[in-house]
């Protein structure tokens, strides 16, 4: 690890579908690998015979019956926030020829 | 087609990966209702499966329930520690950015089950099975630059079931995906109506000249066996095509055009998935308890293999068994009239009841008409008692699963019990015989072919009500004839 190369900016970035500026770029592979390093102190800990951390609430079996509850809003409030809408549909860019 | 001696050559490899619809009333996360069949687009929806911020999911205790009864239909127990996983990728019918899954703690850990190949049994390793929320559908308007998105299946809990490359031909295939099928239903799992997409299997097909395994293809979405079985026939003849050529297969994944009958490439694997699982933070995990487990496995119902246990006890061959299964609820029936009245009666019905199976071999819905037991085993008493022809009670039968009813008041109103009276029978014989003295001299001379002369005669005479066995007896023993022969 270490030093992130701008590779894996690009990579990132595709990953997370965000459009670097070349400026950004060069900025970024700094930035994050500064990050990284940061994080990286946490390698020195001796985690051997520990198990994972999944969560950190100590909850199990948080469930629910299986019943419809009203939320207490229209369903069709949940369009309101979609940029486009057809047909009670949400309209999107196309995703196949 | 190829060479059948060149496809000899190759090993064919096949492991199948499972989409099961879990049977709940509502989603897996969001407490809306799950049945999107007819619903209008983005009726079924919260805030939940928008993936708004701050929406908390919460997991389903019936699909937890249902998780647990499919690791025992998939031959194993569930797993006492779980726990939900977020699986990232960019997608417009998955508006969250993720979908929550099981990643490397799945509920079902290994498990096996028996699969039927042309009557012969053989089994098939499952690796694992996992919950997962189901992604939202998409439609693509023709002629147009968009696409559209109803997100009522958004949410919808699955069980992913992964089997072990333990498949070698497509029949086993497909004997896999309709046992898989089977288990589901039997086991009150899921609805498991391939129409409505309620299982959808995705196929993966290596071949190989030597031990080490080919490159492998992943053919997805399949909703038949039948596309099951052609997928896989398909990819090998492609696969050993391609490396006859002396090229060298893609790991990619395909899709199956249902028309054509044949796959086609999708997307290319080389720029490996990167989907960064994570622990999910709004899930906390399950760690099942054994009074919870034991009470599930205490309330499964008979599964596949049960039936097949039970029903060793009537002589039926695999194929008749295979087809009784086929409709569960007629399972159900004949293993209840096994148990109260016996093999005989169990035989007999199974039969009638087959009438009304449907051949085709895409069970999608099965709803044969089924009848009281104790009217169907009285109505089997009546032809085992020979007052009953077989046709006369398929002739009832039919009555009785349209309109229900009492058999014998069923029989009498249709005037067809049999007059096994054997004074009135012997009578009509007797008047036959003089009737027709000629046929009467030809029996007598051994020429049994015209008995069934005389047999039909007496039937004719009763209007169909004689017995035709006792009929034949009362000839016989009018014409002083010994009673075999």
């Amino acid at each position: 690890m270490g030093k992130l190369s701008r590779d894996d900016v690009l990579k990132l970035a595709n990953l997370a579908r965000l459009e670097l500026s070349e400026d950004e770029i060069t900025e970024y592979v700094t930035e994050l690998s500064e990050i990284l390093q940061y994080v990286e102190m946490l390698q020195s800990v001796d985690v051997s015979g520990l198990a994972p951390t999944n969560q950190v609430t100590g909850l199990t079996n948080v469930t629910r019956d299986d019943e419809i509850v009203d939320y207490g809003y229209q369903v069709a409030d949940l369009l309101t926030n979609v940029p486009a809408v057809e047909a009670g549909q949400l309209k999107v860019k196309r995703m196949i020829g | 087609m190829i060479d059948p001696k060149l496809k000899a050559q190759y090993t064919t490899t096949i492991g199948i990966e499972c989409h099961v619809q879990l049977k709940t009333n509502t989603k897996l996360f969001s407490a809306v209702g799950n049945d999107a069949r007819e619903a209008p687009a983005n009726s079924l929806v919260s805030h939940i499966d928008f993936g708004l911020p701050g929406a908390l999911p919460v997991l389903n205790k019936e699909a937890l329930t249902l998780a647990v009864k499919a690791a025992f239909a998939l031959g194993t127990e569930p797993e006492r520690f779980s726990k939900f996983d977020r699986k990232h990728y960019f997608y417009p019918d998955l508006p969250k950015g993720y979908q929550i899954t099981q990643f490397d703690e799945p509920i079902i850990g290994k498990g096996a089950i028996t699969i039927q190949v042309d009557g012969q049994p053989k089994l098939i390793g499952i690796t694992r099975a996992h919950m997962e929320e189901d992604a939202g559908k998409s439609t693509h308007p023709a002629g147009t630059d968009y696409s559209l998105v109803d997100l009522n299946r958004a949410g919808t809990p699955l069980l992913e079931i992964v089997s072990e490359p333990d498949m070698h031909t497509s029949a086993e295939a497909k004997a896999y995906a309709y046992e898989l099928y089977l288990r589901m239903r039997y086991a009150e799992v899921s609805e498991a109506n391939l129409y409505y997409g309620n299982m959808r299997f995705d196929v993966n097909v290596s071949v190989s000249k030597t031990d080490q395994l080919g490159t492998r293809s992943e053919t997805k979405n399949l909703n038949s066996f039948r596309s099951v079985e052609k997928a896989v026939d398909y990819e090998v003849e492609r696969q050993i095509n391609v490396l006859e050529r002396g090229e060298s297969v893609v790991q990619e994944t395909r899709g199956w055009n249902d028309d054509k009958q044949a796959t086609f490439s999708q997307r290319s694997k080389e720029n490996a998935d990167d989907y960064r699982y994570m622990p999910d933070p709004d899930i906390p995990p399950v760690e099942l308890d054994e009074a919870f487990i034991a009470a599930i496995k205490a309330d499964m119902p008979l599964l596949p293999d049960d039936y097949r246990s039970k029903f060793a006890a009537i002589d039926f061959d695999g194929k008749v068994v295979a087809d009784i299964l086929a409709v569960p609820e007629s399972a159900k029936l004949v293993a209840q009239i096994l148990d109260t009245a016996g093999p005989e009666h169990a035989r007999r019905i199974a039969f009638w009841l087959m009438l009304n199976t449907p051949t085709d071999e895409e069970p999608t819905v099965t709803a044969a008409p089924i009848a009281p037991a104790e009217q169907l085993i009285k109505l089997s008493q009546l032809v085992a008692d020979n007052k009953l022809s077989s046709t006369a009670a398929k002739e009832v039968l039919a009555v009785l699963q349209q309109q229900g009813g009492d058999v014998e008041a069923i029989a009498t109103s249709k005037n067809l019990m049999q007059e096994s009276d054997e004074n009135a029978i012997a009578a009509i014989v007797t008047e036959v015989l003089a009737a027709n003295p000629k046929a009467a001299e030809d029996v007598k001379n051994g020429e049994m072919k015209a008995i069934g002369f005389l047999v039909g005669q007496v039937m004719k005479q009763s209007q169909g009500k004689a017995n035709p066995a006792l009929a034949q007896q009362l000839i016989k023993r009018q014409l002083a004839l010994p009673k075999e022969g």
